[in-house]
Parts: structure tokens; sequence; C-alpha cells
């Protein structure tokens, strides 16, 4: 195990690295400041990164995933490495915090961060998500990988989905482009949404507002996004209501924010969906990034 | 000598070689003495650095001046070799002029003997007749002259008879015949002209034969020389032509009319008269084949007819079908119209790059023998061209077409207004085409005319049929429902565009509620929502990858991409499906994110 000193004296430790695609499929772990807890994080490293820097696609996991579901299932380095695209994919809460209930139920606590910075006691030392997706982790990345800050983009599934759209969303101009698979688009609106951000914002739904996509598009206002969505039209929480994209299209039309959404027969909520058009994602933000 | 004297009289006045005419040697070459530079002459007591330079300076001089003697000296040998030749050929050409006299000469001479032959056999023949009849004459003169005498003897007699009546009646048997006599008179004028008739010698011929021994005889007939490459023009010709260098001629007529295939007379000739052995004959029709012949003429006559020759006019210059031609990045399909009736034998594409700092350009390429009146040519991207036909026939090749500017910047292609549903209108330029409110006639949608659309109210684009990357862009208005896309050329035009397997396109339909956009193949969309409608549409069709893709080009945003197997070209296609318009952009530049 090779240790990697930053200048802002981050520590990272390499916990596996294979060959992938051409170059480098790793995974490393580090002391967060954010969650104030040791994160796990996979970064593909293109066969571009050897010579150049190159842009990063910052990867958002759904609910109860950890690092791995992403590089294991997703099959995004093949066409990483075609577009010279570093991705980075984050752990989807903190671990091993010891915060009572943290593991009571799966959409909630341990692997449900939901990319909020929370609020609310017992969560608000550790479950800063947000933070740590958007400020921690890039500083990170930018300081131990061969990347050019200036181009990154976010893309995710399911909660992740709805992580990407609201760091887009939030963020005018950080973001290049930004994708989704199957985001919950409204979560103010629906039941996981309204669990995670009473437990973590607190009871005042205004406070929830802040980190709803659907909410976040009507007040949208900077540098033109493009946003690709894809739903399976055979997804289980589609049909249960807890993705609600039509809202998010309704404001966005309303809003003139352009979004490609696009609900493909047949596919459901897995990665098996997500697998299948993985490729026009990467090639999605390769087109911003690479511009 | 006297060259060689003055010579020696005037040192160092030249130092060049003198020749002169020996007894011996025709050439006699001689160095002139004292006339070499010496290398210690005057310039005794310099140093010796001085005098190695003036040696080598001398040395230099020497060399230079043997370098123009030797040149002289080929001079002079070449003069002579002429000198030599033209002995030659004056040996000759005396020789020949003498044989020629000499056989004239001897011509009148023969002639003239002749004549005088035939005269004095004439005066011998008329002197034996005069003679002839003299004669006769003579022996008459004397008969009458013994009937005289004999006549005076017997009336002498009588005269002497004593009984007088007896003479009385002697008298008048012997008187009677006397008095006869005396009556008849004897005819005492020359039967015969004294004068010899001598006419007047017609020596005429004999002049002539005399006149023609100064002057060269009647040109023997000339040779026509066949059609020099480029020497014809759309309506002229250049026809030359030689003859025996002996020959003098005074003037050549030359004799032209057209070859007609589709008749069996001739046509009328024209004939022009020069003095040079080459003539331009104007005013002729161009493609044209033209049957030619000349005769020499000198004092003496003309000569017979020279061989006869065909030459061809150049063809009429070609006319590019600027709507008809289409271009790409990477070609461009250049279509024109002959310009001659008459079939040509091939065409020529000159096509020149246009300098990006200035309309200077040459002809960089030539594309030769194209049999068809279209001509694919394979270009660089991002360039200007500027592109021009000639016709080719035997004649040569014809005066440039108008030039057409080819711009590979982008795909260029028109519609093919012959595909057009009868309700669909096409603007001048075009590219803009309208779908208009009012009913059309029946007489109007009974069109039977098998290439045009009949229910789907479409046009297809006439596409450069290349398979490369091509880029166009179409503009909409957002209340206009539409179909863009591709469609096979022999798409069935009783159907909709993207409802059959030959086409692709995206449809924009309006729905009380919404904007509905679908991506049609076969009948089939993918479901799939567009939350900004796009106004401005960019179509990138990728054969390569047998893609085609859609795009909002105001947003850069990637709409839909087509996954095809196109087994054939196909051309862009484009339908209104209500009232309104579409307007087609092309020659644009492909943005780099249309074949990511």
């Amino acid at each position: 195990i090779r240790s990697l000193v930053s200048e802002s004296e981050m520590a990272l430790t390499q916990v596996s690295s294979n060959k992938c695609a051409g170059g480098f499929q790793k995974v490393f772990e580090h002391d967060s400041s954010e969650l104030k807890c040791k994160m796990k994080f996979a970064v593909y490293l293109p066969p571009k990164a050897e010579t150049e820097k190159c842009p990063v696609l910052y990867w958002l996991s759904g609910l109860t995933c950890t690092e791995q579901n992403f590089i294991t299932k997703a099959g995004s380095q093949l066409s990483a490495a075609e577009h010279g695209l570093i991705i980075v994919a984050p752990d989807t809460s903190p671990r091993g915090c010891n915060i009572e209930g943290e593991d009571e139920s799966w959409d909630f606590g341990t692997g449900a961060g939901f990319y909020v910075d929370a609020t609310q006691d017992p969560w608000k030392t550790n479950y800063r998500m947000y933070s740590y997706v958007t400020q921690e982790l890039p500083k990170l990345i930018n300081a131990n990988f061969p990347t050019d800050p200036e181009r990154m983009s976010v893309s995710g599934h399911s909660m992740g989905g709805h992580g990407a759209l609201i760091c887009a969303l939030k963020n005018p101009g950080k973001y290049k482009s930004v994708s989704a698979f199957a985001p919950i688009c409204n979560p103010v609106q629906c039941p996981w949404g309204q669990k995670a951000f009473s437990g973590y914002l607190g009871p005042d739904r205004s406070s929830w507002e802040a980190y709803d996509a659907t909410v976040l598009a009507a007040s949208y206002s900077g540098p033109q996004l493009d946003i690709l969505i894809d739903q399976g039209r055979d997804d289980q929480f589609l049909s249960a209501s807890q993705l609600l994209p039509d809202n998010l299209i309704a404001v966005c039309s309303e809003k003139k924010i352009p979004v490609v959404f696009r609900l493909q027969p047949g596919y459901d909520h897995s990665y098996y969906f997500m697998y299948s058009f993985m490729n026009d994602h990467i090639k999605h933000h390769a087109k911003y990034l690479n511009a | 000598m006297a060259a060689d004297r003055e010579g020696r009289g005037a040192p160092n006045v030249s130092t060049f070689q003198r020749f002169s005419v020996d007894t011996n040697e025709s050439l006699h070459f001689d160095p002139c003495e004292n006339s070499s530079p010496s290398p210690t002459g005057a310039e005794d007591g310099q140093d010796d650095r001085d005098d190695v330079f003036k040696e080598e300076e001398t040395e230099d001089e020497i060399i230079m001046i043997r370098n123009q003697l030797q040149g002289k000296v080929a001079e002079m040998e070449n003069f002579a070799g002429h000198l030599e030749e033209i002995f030659l050929t004056v040996e000759d050409n005396f020789g020949r002029q003498e044989q020629h006299l000499e056989q004239h000469y001897n011509d009148v001479l023969q002639t003239l003997s002749q004549r005088y032959d035939e005269r004095a056999a004439g005066l011998e023949e008329e002197k034996k007749n005069k003679l002839e009849e003299l004669y006769s004459q003579l022996l008459n003169c004397g008969r009458a002259m013994d009937a005289s005498k004999e006549l005076i003897e017997k009336a002498q007699e009588i005269y002497r008879y004593q009984d007088k009546r007896l003479f009385l009646k002697v008298d008048s048997l012997v008187f009677a015949p006397t008095a006869e006599f005396a009556k008849d008179e004897v005819d005492l004028t020359l039967s015969t002209n004294l004068e010899f008739n001598t006419p007047l010698a017609d020596l005429s011929d004999v002049k002539t034969m005399m006149d023609s021994i100064n002057v060269v005889p009647a040109p023997s007939a000339p040779v026509i020389n066949p059609q020099m490459p480029n020497s014809a023009t759309q309506t002229s010709l250049r026809v030359c032509w030689s003859l025996f260098s002996d020959d003098t001629v005074e003037y050549y007529e030359l004799y032209y009319r057209p070859v007609l295939e589709d008749t069996l007379a001739d046509a009328a000739f024209t004939d022009v008269n020069v003095k040079e052995t080459h003539c331009t004959v104007t005013d002729l029709l161009p493609n044209a084949q033209y049957e030619l012949w000349v005769t020499a003429t000198n004092t003496t006559g003309i000569s017979p007819a020279s061989e006869k020759a065909l030459y061809m006019t150049v063809p009429s210059p070609p006319v590019i079908k600027q709507r008809e031609c289409s271009s790409c990045p990477e070609a461009a399909l250049i279509r024109w119209q002959s310009g001659n009736t008459d079939p040509v034998d091939s065409y020529t594409v000159e096509l020149s790059e246009m300098a990006a700092d200035g309309p200077e350009s040459s002809v960089t390429e030539s594309i030769v023998a194209v049999p068809t009146c279209q001509c694919l040519i394979q270009l660089q991207a991002g360039r200007r061209y500027l592109i021009a036909v000639r016709a080719v026939n035997i004649g040569g090749p014809s005066d440039k077409s108008e030039v057409i500017t080819i711009s590979t910047t982008g795909t260029l292609f028109y519609l093919l207004e012959d595909t057009a549903h009868p309700c669909l209108s096409v603007s001048e330029d075009g590219f803009t085409i309208f779908y208009g409110d009012e009913e059309l006639p029946i007489s109007a949608m009974a069109l039977d005319d098998e290439n045009t659309f009949t229910r789907c109210v479409a046009v297809l684009g006439d596409l450069i049929p290349v398979r490369g990357r091509h880029y166009w862009e179409v503009e909409v208005d957002d209340g206009t429902e539409f179909r863009i896309g591709v469609a096979y050329e022999d798409t069935e035009r009783s159907s909709y565009l993207g409802a059959n397997s030959t086409s692709w396109c995206m449809r924009h339909i309006l729905s009380p509620s919404r904007h509905k956009y679908e991506f049609l193949h076969n009948g089939w969309s993918p479901d799939l929502r567009i939350t900004v409608n796009p106004v401005r549409i960019g179509v990138a069709l990728d054969y390569e990858r047998d893609t085609l893709s859609f795009f909002n080009v105001n947003l850069e945003q990637h709409l839909h991409t087509f996954r095809c197997r196109f087994q054939s070209y196909v051309q862009p296609c484009f339908s209104l499906d209500n009232p309104g318009a579409l307007t087609v952009h092309n020659g644009i530049q492909a943005p780099a994110y249309a074949f990511m």
C-alpha cells in the first residue's frame, strides 16, 4: 500500500489498483475533514492521464451503494478511456460514525447521505455529503491526480441523480454538464426525500428546497446547462412516485432549461439499465468537457 | 600576300588570327607575328610578384583568345559547310534549270521546224498547181494559133482563085467558119494568180512556248496537313498545307464545306484565296466536321486539288447546372449540359484552388476524358475551388464553361423539386419550402408523376453520393409541424416519412398541451421529452458509423441518434404536416460535437 501526500497534506491510501481499458481503476481511502471519518472513493484514470491533464466526471451513486457498485457494474471505463475522462465515484455516506440509528434502514443513514449537509443532530457532524462531493473531494482529486480543475461534470443514479442535479443547479458554471439515470427529481414531494430531508434538515420544509432539483431549476440562473436524463419505463420507483421526473420536466420546459429526457421502454432501476446507456452519458459529458 | 604584309607592318594592332585564301588550301590560318603580348616586354624591371601576376593575367588572356579563336574556327567551319551546301544546291538547281531550258528550246525548235516543213510543202503544192495551169493555157494558145494560121492559109488560097464566082461560092462555105472563128475570142488573160497565197503564220503557240521558258511550270497539287491539336476554335479552323519546294505559287485557293451526316447531298463549298500556306477559316459551326482541300495557282496555271482533309471545330462550352451540383467537405458532384446538339468525345473538368487571400488562382488539376455530363471530384476540406468544364472533340477542347465556386466547408445540396408534393412550393433560392393554407384544385393533386410525394407533403434533397459525413441545418417555426431526416431515394412516395423502413426522421407534433418530438423509423419512435423546442435543428449523417443525429443548434444540445444500416445512399428529406414553412441551411461547417 502506497501513501501519497498532497500539498494540502491530505493523505491518500491506495486500497486497490487494477488495469482497466488501458488505464487504471483504483480505490483510495482518506480521512475526510468534512465527514470526520475514513472515506473510500474510486477513481478511473484513462490512458490519456499518463501524459495529460484530464477532465473529471464525478459520479454519485444511489441508495445503499458504495464506491464499488459503479465501478464493477456500470461499464463506464471503456468509454471513459476513449474520451479521456477521469471518473471519480465516492461512497454514498459517511461510514462507521457510530451514530445511533444509522444502520436501521436502507434509505436513511449509512448508504443514504442524500448529498445534503445535515443540520440536525445527530447527523450534522458527519453527514455533510454535499460539501464533501462539491468541495473536499474535488480539492483532493485535483491535488493528487492529473486533472484540469476547470473541467468537471457530474452525473449519478437515483439518489445520486438527485445529487448530480442539485450540485449542478446550486453551482452555476461549476460543472460543464450534468446527466442522470432515474434521478429523484423532486425529493420534497416523494417519500424517500421527505424521510431523508426531515431527518437531516429538520421539519422546516423551506430548508429542504435548497436540495430539491425541481425547486432549484425553477430559480436557476447561470450558464446554460444541458441535462440528459434516462429513465427506465419499467422502473418500480417511477411508478411508486419516488422519482417524479415530470415535475422537473415541466419546470425546465417553462424555464427553458434544456433537458432531453428519454423514457426507455422495458428498463428498470438497476445497473443493467445504466449499463445500457452509459456510453451516451459519457459522450454527453465528453462533448462539453472536451470542447 | 597583302594581308600578311599588313599584319607585319602594323604589329600589335590585332591579336586575332587572320585567314587568307591560298592557292593550295582554300582556308589558310596564319597567326599574326609579333601580335601575342610578351610577358616580359615593356614591363621589365617590375618585381617578381608583379611578374607572376602579369603572367597569370597573360595566361588568362591567352586562354580567352584561344577560346575566341576556337569559336571563330568553329564558326568558319560551320560557314564553310553552309557554303558547300549552298554550292551543291545551286549546282543542282542550275543543272535542273539548264535541262529544263534545253528541253524547252528543243520543243520550240521542233515546233518551228515542223511549221517550216508544213509551210514549204504547201508552197510547193501551190507552185505545182500554178505551173500546170499555165502550161495548159499555153497549149490552148498554141492550138488557137495553129487554127488561125490554117484559116489564113485557106483564105489566101481562095483569094488566089480566078473564078470569082467560085470564090463567092466557096466564100460562103469557107467564110462561115472563118467568121465564126473570128467571133471566138481568145482568152489571153492569165488564168492563175501570179501571187502566192501566203497566210500569216500563227506563231502564238511558239511565242507561248518561248515565254514559258522563262516562267516556272504550273504547281503540282499541294499536300494538305491533317488537323493539328489546338488549332481549332468553336467557329474557326486553322488549316495548313505544303507543296513541293520547286513550285512557285502566286496564291492558293482553299475550299471547304461542312460534312453533313444526315444528308447524302454534299453541302455547297466556300473558297478563299490566300498567299500563305495556312489559313484560318472563320464563321463555322461549333462541334462540326468540315471537308477541306486546296489548289495552288501561279501565272502558268492551277494545280490539281489536294487530297480532301477532315477537320473539326471545337464544341461549344458546356453549361454547368448549378442547381444540380452538390458538394461536401471531401468532394463535389458537378453536373452540366453538353451545350452541343451533337455528341462530343468527352469533357474535361478543370479545378483550381482559390488562395485564401485573393482571387488569384491557376489550374491545379484537370480531370480529362469524362464521358458523361457529370463528375464527382475529390477535394480537400475547408477550401474554396473554382471549377469549370470544357467539352472536347477531335478538334480540341472548347472554351471554359462559366465557373462555379465550390466551398468545401460543409455539405451543400439543392432540393429535388420534382419530388415535391403538389401542395409544397419552393422559394426562388431553392432552400425554403412552403405549405400553403389554400386548397389545391383536384387537378393539381391528380398529378400522376411517379416521383412526387402523394400523401406526405414532402420533398427530397439531392445529397452528394459520398459515404462520408454530412451536416445540414433546418430552421423551423416552433408552431410548425414537420418531419426532417433522411430517406432512400426510392422511398415510398405514398407513405409518410418515418412510417416505413426506408426513412428516418425527427417529427414535431403540436398537441393541445405540449410540443411533442418523435424520432421515427418504421413507424416507431423512442419516448422522449425535450424541454426547449428546437427552432434550428442540426442533422448529422455519418455513413462511417451508420448514424443519423439531430441537434438543437442554438443550445448545441444532442437530441437523438439513430443507429441505422444504410444499404445505399440516402437523401435528406423534409416535410410539413401543417401549413407553414421551413428553411434548409447548407454549406455549414459541422460543429465538432456533431460527429463525436
